[in-house]
């Protein structure tokens, strides 16, 4: 096997055929900021190596150096694609140490929130997959209905894609404006439209392309620590959500979609029924938000953490979502560790998969995982 | 956060794992569990843990105590089938700090967060054998999350000139 690279390989006069290091990113089109290095003889990768830190921020120093609702904001870019649950992850560790009694209709807006940005989520894993998979179709489908639930974000955080710390250590910085239930009823009618949709591509387009690829065995999902859709399509029925419920999942009663097969199709079948999930979970939601009025919450000027150490674990769209969160007292915390569900995912699961693939299969398995560089690098 | 029908089980464990390695954990308010341990017993209890169900290393973290001269590391599991949150921590000397690598109970999924930490704090896990630098590329400078690296420092010197009026603000 050579160790030269595929360039300087044919440059000296070899063809291309025994053996070259090839990088998938970081500056292809669908990588994200994010790279792998593929060994390949002929069409099969023989070893992989993910290259990670392109998006490495030192969010967890930052925070050491920030009050709770200045970190708040920040916890928004610890995923860009869904920064509401992180949100949530965040202002869940902060509340658990002030020990706050937060009202019952701010942990149903938080509810709300969090499903819809996971909707959100799922549906650009969807078009990004298709994308990969050279279906065009999918991928503009996908990313036009996704503006539909992000034109309701705006309409009640301000951010399209972040909030600015909606979901905040207390509650949430301010209540749903007028309207936004009914908003919520017609986006979610609309989002059933397009799980329909979906449905359709998937039997066709979805299945000849991923059906046996990637598979990933439940003893390796275990021992690679794969977590959320990735571990339910292996066959193990874990979520957070229902495992060890927050908020007010324990009174609300979902399904929690899993397959045996573990390869990618699977995976993408999960997700797509994660959405009919958590349309049902908004509905009961819904029914239950309290008719009470919230204040809005203004960052306050030097008020202390109590002392004391947290680990609070959530089920965002990708996986398990934790952050330990150790405070001595003081007006920041004085440690911050997050745990995101891709640093697993990007490494040792993505490399796990991919020796042995085809070259052509490369895009379906590194985008059958769902993998956001942001809360990998973080 | 309690998982669902834990009670019984977080009872054995805690008497069975006190009486076992001579510590006390405790149970916080919102159900999770707390170990400290002394570092010398720290491998028997972890395997210990991960024998009785403790499948998931959810994450291992290191906190830094620059005026104790000490890293405390952190190791979260969570059992799949007893729906627990165990925490165990145990504290390393700061100068040489080391601790033993938990890939052999775990496998890949601890030994990322092993690089993780070797990287940003400098703790060394004996029998990882890739210990490699994940996030900083050309990085010669000490473990930057450490406490005592002072980032504002080394981004001003690193990054903005000293005499440039826009960059003035940086130097006040």
């Amino acid at each position: 096997m050579s160790k030269a690279t595929g360039t300087e390989h044919m440059a000296k006069g070899h063809r291309a055929v025994d053996g070259y290091d090839l990088y998938f990113g970081p500056v292809h089109p669908g990588s994200g900021n994010f790279g792998v290095k593929l060994t390949v003889e002929g069409e099969r990768v023989v070893a992989a190596r993910s290259d990670p830190g392109y998006l490495h921020r030192g969010f967890e120093k930052l925070m050491e150096y920030r009050t709770p609702m200045q970190n708040a904001v920040l916890s928004d870019r610890l995923c860009i694609l869904e920064s509401l649950n992180w949100n949530l992850v965040h202002a869940e560790a902060v509340d658990r140490l002030c020990g706050a009694e937060i009202p019952r209709r701010a942990k149903c807006i938080r509810v709300i929130m969090a499903e819809l940005s996971r909707i959100q989520s799922h549906i650009i894993w969807y078009g990004v997959l298709s994308k990969a998979l050279g279906f065009d179709t999918g991928f503009k489908v996908a990313f036009g209905y996704r503006d539909y639930v992000l034109d309701l974000f705006e309409f009640v955080t301000g951010g399209r894609v972040y909030p600015a710390g909606y979901l905040c250590p207390g509650g949430v910085r301010r209540d749903f404006p007028d309207g936004t239930k009914k908003r919520i009823e017609d986006l979610l009618v609309t989002m059933e439209k397009m799980v329909l949709e979906f449905e359709a591509y998937d039997s066709r387009t979805m299945a000849a392309r991923c059906h046996g690829v990637g598979v990933l065995a439940l003893d390796d999902a275990l021992r690679l620590g794969a977590t959320g859709p990735v571990l339910r399509a292996c066959g193990l029925a874990a979520d957070v959500r229902r495992d060890a419920p927050y908020e007010i999942y324990d009174e609300l009663d979902f399904d929690i979609p899993i397959r045996e097969e573990g390869d990618a199709l699977a995976r993408s079948i999960i997700r797509r029924r994660e959405i009919g999930a958590s349309i049902t979970i908004i509905r009961q939601v819904l029914d239950r938000l309290p008719a009470e009025t919230l204040p809005p919450i203004k960052p306050k000027v030097a008020v202390k953490i109590p002392e004391g150490e947290v680990y609070v674990r959530n089920e965002i769209a990708r996986g398990e979502a934790a952050v330990y969160m150790r405070s001595t007292g003081e007006a920041q915390p004085y440690r911050c560790k997050i745990r995101g569900p891709d640093l697993l995912h990007m490494i040792p699961v993505l490399e796990h998969l991919l020796v042995g693939a085809e070259v052509a299969d490369v895009p379906a398995i590194y985008w059958s995982l769902n993998i956001c560089p942001a809360d990998m690098d973080r | 956060m309690a998982g669902v029908n834990s009670e019984q089980q977080r009872a054995e464990l805690l008497e069975v794992t006190g009486l076992r390695f001579a510590v006390e954990p405790h149970v916080a308010a919102d159900g999770t569990m707390w170990i400290s341990a002394e570092h010398e017993r720290l491998p028997e209890l972890l395997a210990f843990l991960r024998h009785n169900g403790f499948a998931h290393c959810s994450a291992i973290s290191v906190t830094d105590w620059p005026e104790d001269g000490e890293f405390e590391l952190t190791y979260h599991l969570w059992s799949y089938e007893d729906k627990i949150l165990v925490t165990v921590k145990s504290r390393i000397d700061r100068e040489e700090a080391t601790a033993a690598s938990v890939i052999s109970l775990w496998g890949p999924s601890a030994g990322i967060h092993e690089r993780e930490l070797h990287e940003l704090f400098g703790v060394s896990f004996e029998g990882n054998p890739d210990l490699a630098p994940l996030f900083l590329e050309d990085w010669e400078g000490p473990p930057p999350f450490r406490k005592d690296f002072d980032w504002r420092a080394y981004v001003r010197e690193a990054f903005y000139e000293e005499g440039n009026s826009r960059e003035q603000s940086y130097w006040d």
